[in-house]
C-alpha cells in the first residue's frame, strides 16, 4: 500500500541578511492595511527578496495586510510558485509536458539532473543551494519545444549537450 | 409543494424523497464538495448537487436513476479506498446501499495517511486518516460560526489536508477550544480527548 | 491563403515597449472609434458579431458584456491571461509582442460595460509577458490612456496587472476571482454567474486575451468584415497553437474553421517523425484526440461538436505514428492529478485513481477491471465535478483508448508503432 506524501511546510527558519530584512520591512510597510486582495502580490514581492517563506514571514505578512494568519498559510500551500521550504538561488524549470516530451524533454531532464547531481524523477535542490530543479507542466512555449527556464530566462529548442553550458559552472 | 427558493434537497425532503448527503450540514454554508447528493436535471449537461441547486417549476429531476447511482457509487468507492471510514457509520451504510466496492482499485491504491493521531491539547484529538475533507470544521472555525480562523488547508488535489498555521499544535494557534469543530465532524477525525482515551484504553481495561 | 492576419499583424514589426510604435501601427484607433460609437453600440456590435470566447468555453462575449453593462456599478473587467492549458501559447505571444493592444482592448471593454477597474491576470511563469504588459500599463498611465477622464471622454479606468502563482485551476474564471481576492484557487459554485456576482461579489466581465483582442479589429473594420471570416456559427479570426510532430510548429492566425489538413500540411509543413499522422490532440489536456479521418473537419466550435471534439483554447498538437502514446497519456493523467484543486470529491479522488490506472496501462500491467474503473471514474468526474477541470480530466485519455485502437491484451495502441 502506498501513502500519499504528506505535504507540510518545514519548521526551518529563514536567515535574512540585514539588507534583506530592510527590503522586506519596506514591502510590508507598503502593503500595510491593504487587505486580502493584496496577499498574492505581497507574497510575490517578499519571496523575490527571501527566496522562500517561513512561518515568521507569513505571520508578519498576515499582520501587515490585516488578515488571518491561516489564510496566508492556505495560500502559500496551494500555489506551486510559493515555497514553504528553502530552495536554490536559481530555479530551473524543465518542461516535461506533451509537446516537450515529443521533442525529447526526457533527455533534457536527464541532462539537467545529471549536471546538478539531482534525481531525474523529482528534481530537488543542490547541496550548495545554488539550484532547484523542477520537472514542470507545460510552460506555454510548446512551439519552442523542448523548453526550459533558468530563473526568468527562457531557453527554447534546447539540446541535451547544451545543458552544462546553460547551467554554467555554479553547480 | 416546495417553497420558492428551496433547494432540490429541501423540496425532496418535504416530498418524502431521500437524497443522500455527506458534506451538507443544516446549519452551515453548503459548499457542495462531496457531490454525493447529485441528481439528474433533464436538460443539464452535468448532474447537479441537490444541496445547493434551487428547484424550479416544471423541472424534471431524477434523484435515483442509473446515472446518478453510478456517480454516487464511484465517489463512495474512491473515498473508502482513500480514507479510514471505520468510525463513520453513515458512510458505511451508504457504501452498502450503493454496492460500492472500494477494493476495486487494488490494495496498492494510495491512501491519505497522516501519521499518529495528533494529541496536542486537553480537549480534543485530531486523527486525519479519518478526514474526508468535508470542510465543516474549517467553516465553523471561520465565517460560519466562530471567526477564529485556526483551521485551514495544506496541499491541493488528492494531497489536500486540514492543517493549522504552519502545522503548529492547537495551543499555539488562534484556537479558543470552543469544540464546534468536534461537534460537526462526521467521521471521528475530530473527537473529544476523553472519548479517544476511553476507546484507546478499552481493550486493555479490566475485564 | 489569402487571409490577412489582424490579431498578429503587429508582432515582430513594432517595438513592444514603444507606445509611439503602437500608435503609428494603428494603435488606439479602435478606442477612438469606440468612444465615437458609445457603449451601447459597442455591446450591440459584439452581440451581432457573435464573438465566441477563445479561452475554452466558447460562450458569446456579447451576452456577458450586455449583462454587465446593464448591471449596477461597481463592476469589473478582467483579462484572463493565466494560459496554462498544455499546448497553449497564443496569449503569451500576443502579450509579449503587442502588449498595448491588450490595454486598448481592456479600455474598450471597460468603456462599453461601465467598469472603472480592471485586472490582467497573467500566469506567473510568464515573466516576460508580465514585464511587457506592466510596462504598457505604466506607459498608458503616463500618456493619459489610463486613469481619470480618458481621452477627455469623461470616463475613468484603472488597470492592474496581477501575477499568478502556479495553479492551472486559476484560469477557471471563478477560481481566478478567488485568487485575486487573496485566496486558494477553489472554483465557486455556479450559479451565480460572474456577470451577476464575480470579483468581490460584483458584476464582472472576464474574457480571454484573444477574445479581447478580437474586439479591436471588430470595432475598426466593422461587423461585415468580421462575419465574412469563418463559418456563420463561429465567425472571426482564430489563433491555432500548432505544436508536436510537425516540421514548423508555431502560432497560426487563420479564419475560424480552418481544417486540420491545412494547418498541418500548409502551415506546419507536414508531419515529422515517421512522417505518418497518428492522431491530433485538440484543445489540450482538457481536450480530445482525433484521428487522420478527421483531417477535413472544420476547426470551429460548432464543427468539432459533430465529431465529439472541442476546439478549447486552440491547441492543435500533432502525433506521428512513432509516438509512444502511453507516455503521452501518463503525462496527461499526471497533469490533472497535479492540478486538481481538491475541492470536490470526484476530481480530488478521481484524478489520483485515474493516474494510478494510467500508470499501470503505461507499464503494461493493467488488471482486469481497470479499464471499467477508468471509464466509470471518467464518467463520474465529467458528471459530478464542480468545474471544468474535473469535467474534462478524463476526456483525452478515454478518447485515445477509444479512437487509437487500444488493445487490452497486448497493451498497445494499434494506430501507433509498437517498437518502443
Ligand atoms: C480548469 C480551467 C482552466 C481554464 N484556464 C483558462 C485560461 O488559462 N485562460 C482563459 O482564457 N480561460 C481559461 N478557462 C476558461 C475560463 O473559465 C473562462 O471561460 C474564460 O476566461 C472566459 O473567457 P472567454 O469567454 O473570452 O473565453 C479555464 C477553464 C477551466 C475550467
Ligand atoms: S476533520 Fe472532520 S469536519 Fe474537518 S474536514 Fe475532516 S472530516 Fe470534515
Ligand atoms: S473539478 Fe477539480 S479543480 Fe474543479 S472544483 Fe472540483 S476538485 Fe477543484
Ligand atoms: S509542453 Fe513544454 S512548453 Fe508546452
Ligand atoms: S451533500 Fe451536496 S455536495 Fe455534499
Amino acid at each position: 500500500m502506498t501513502t500519499s506524501s504528506s505535504v507540510s511546510p518545514t519548521a526551518a527558519h529563514l536567515h535574512l541578511s540585514p539588507r534583506q530584512a530592510t527590503a522586506v520591512h519596506a514591502i510590508l510597510r507598503r502593503y500595510r492595511g491593504k487587505g486580502s486582495a493584496y496577499l498574492l502580490p505581497c507574497l510575490h514581492d517578499v519571496q523575490a527578496i527571501t527566496g522562500w517563506l517561513d512561518a515568521d514571514l507569513a505571520a508578519q505578512i498576515a499582520e501587515s495586510l490585516d488578515i488571518p494568519a491561516v489564510q496566508v498559510h492556505n495560500v502559500i500551500e496551494f500555489y506551486a510558485l510559493f515555497y514553504d521550504h528553502p530552495v536554490g538561488r536559481t530555479i530551473v524549470r524543465v518542461c516535461d509536458d506533451l509537446a516537450c516530451y515529443l521533442a525529447g524533454s526526457e533527455a533534457i531532464v536527464r541532462a539537467c539532473a545529471a549536471h546538478l547531481g539531482l534525481d531525474p524523477e523529482h528534481g530537488g535542490t543542490t547541496a550548495d543551494g545554488a539550484f532547484t530543479l523542477e520537472i514542470h507542466p507545460c510552460l506555454g512555449r510548446c512551439e519552442q519545444a523542448p523548453f526550459l527556464m533558468i530563473g526568468d530566462e527562457a531557453h527554447g529548442f534546447v539540446r541535451p549537450e547544451q545543458v552544462p553550458a546553460l547551467l554554467g559552472g555554479e553547480a | 409543494m416546495a417553497s420558492p427558493g428551496a433547494t432540490i434537497l429541501e423540496a425532496a425532503r418535504s416530498a418524502g424523497i431521500t437524497i443522500p448527503t455527506v458534506c451538507y450540514h443544516d446549519h452551515l454554508t453548503a459548499n457542495a464538495v462531496c457531490r454525493i447528493c447529485v441528481v439528474e436535471w433533464m436538460g443539464s449537461r452535468t448532474l447537479v448537487p441537490a444541496c445547493v441547486a434551487k428547484i424550479q417549476p416544471n423541472a424534471r429531476i431524477y434523484t435515483d436513476n442509473e446515472r446518478v447511482r453510478t456517480a454516487r457509487r464511484v465517489i463512495l468507492e474512491m473515498l473508502a479506498a482513500t480514507v479510514d471510514l471505520s468510525e463513520a457509520p453513515e458512510l458505511q451504510t451508504l457504501l452498502a446501499e450503493y454496492g460500492a466496492d472500494p477494493h476495486r482499485f487494488g490494495s496498492d491504491a494510495a491512501r491519505r495517511e497522516h501519521g499518529p493521531v495528533k494529541v496536542d491539547n486537553p480537549f480534543y484529538v485530531r486523527d486525519y486518516d479519518k478526514c474526508i475533507l468535508c470542510w465543516r470544521c474549517v467553516q465553523v472555525c471561520a465565517e460560519d460560526v466562530q471567526f477564529t480562523f485556526a483551521l485551514g488547508f495544506n496541499g491541493r488535489g488528492f494531497e489536500t489536508s486540514i492543517a493549522t498555521f504552519f502545522d503548529r499544535p492547537m495551543p499555539e494557534t488562534t484556537c479558543v477550544f470552543c469544540g464546534n469543530c468536534v461537534g460537526v465532524c462526521p467521521t471521528g477525525a475530530l473527537k473529544g480527548k476523553r472519548e479517544y482515551l476511553a476507546a484507546q484504553g478499552a481493550p486493555i481495561g479490566p475485564r | 491563403m489569402t487571409y490577412q492576419p489582424v490579431l498578429t499583424a503587429r508582432l515582430g514589426k513594432i517595438d513592444p515597449a514603444s507606445l509611439q510604435d503602437y500608435e503609428a501601427a494603428g494603435g488606439f484607433q479602435a478606442l477612438a472609434r469606440a468612444v465615437e460609437l458609445g457603449p451601447k453600440a459597442i455591446v450591440e456590435l459584439l452581440r451581432e458579431a457573435y464573438l465566441l470566447g477563445r479561452g475554452g468555453a466558447a460562450f458569446p462575449a456579447g451576452i456577458k458584456w450586455k449583462a454587465v453593462s446593464e448591471a449596477p456599478a461597481p463592476k469589473y473587467v478582467i483579462a484572463n491571461a493565466d494560459e496554462s492549458e498544455p499546448g497553449t501559447f497564443k496569449d503569451r505571444i500576443l502579450m509579449e509582442g503587442d502588449p498595448f493592444a491588450l490595454v486598448e482592448a481592456m479600455l474598450i471593454a471597460a468603456f462599453a460595460v461601465g467598469a472603472e477597474q480592471g485586472y490582467i491576470y497573467i500566469r506567473g511563469e510568464y515573466p516576460q509577458a508580465i514585464a511587457r504588459v506592466q510596462h504598457a500599463v505604466n506607459t498608458c498611465y503616463n500618456a493619459g490612456y489610463l486613469g481619470r477622464n480618458i481621452l477627455g471622454a469623461g470616463f475613468h479606468f484603472d488597470l492592474e496587472v496581477r501575477k499568478g502563482a502556479g495553479a492551472y485551476i486559476c484560469g477557471e474564471e471563478t477560481a481566478l476571482f478567488e485568487s485575486i481576492e487573496g485566496k486558494r484557487g477553489f472554483p465557486r459554485l455556479k450559479p451565480p454567474f460572474p456577470t451577476e456576482c464575480g470579483l468581490f461579489g460584483r458584476p464582472t466581465v472576464i474574457n480571454n486575451v484573444e477574445t479581447l483582442l478580437c474586439v479591436l479589429p471588430l470595432v475598426l473594420r466593422g461587423l461585415d468584415w468580421f462575419k465574412s471570416i469563418g463559418p456563420e456559427k463561429s465567425p472571426g479570426p482564430k489563433l491555432y497553437c500548432l505544436s508536436g510532430r510537425v516540421h514548423r510548429p508555431g502560432l497560426v492566425e487563420a479564419p475560424m474553421g480552418t481544417t486540420l489538413r491545412t494547418l498541418i500540411y500548409d502551415y506546419g509543413g507536414g508531419v515529422s517523425g515517421s512522417g505518418e499522422l497518428g492522431g491530433v490532440l485538440l484543445g489540450g489536456a482538457a481536450g480530445v484526440f482525433v484521428t487522420p479521418e478527421h483531417l477535413d473537419v472544420s476547426l470551429d466550435f460548432a464543427g468539432l461538436r459533430t465529431i465529439d471534439a472541442v476546439l478549447g483554447s486552440g491547441v492543435v498538437m500533432v502525433f506521428d505514428t512513432s509516438v509512444d502514446m502511453k507516455a503521452v497519456l501518463r503525462r496527461i493523467a499526471r497533469f490533472f492529478r497535479h492540478e486538481s484543486c481538491g475541492k470536490c470529491y470526484p476530481c480530488q479522488l478521481g484524478t489520483q485513481r485515474q493516474h494510478e490506472i494510467v500508470e499501470r496501462l503505461a507499464a503494461g500491467r493493467l488488471r482486469s477491471g481497470d479499464l471499467l474503473a477508468l471509464r466509470e471514474i471518467g464518467q463520474t468526474m465529467r458528471d459530478a465535478s464542480i468545474c471544468g477541470l474535473g469535467q474534462t480530466a478524463s476526456g483525452a485519455i478515454l478518447s485515445a483508448i477509444d479512437r487509437f485502437g487500444f488493445d487490452e491484451h497486448t497493451g498497445r495502441f494499434l494506430r501507433f508503432d509498437s517498437n518502443w
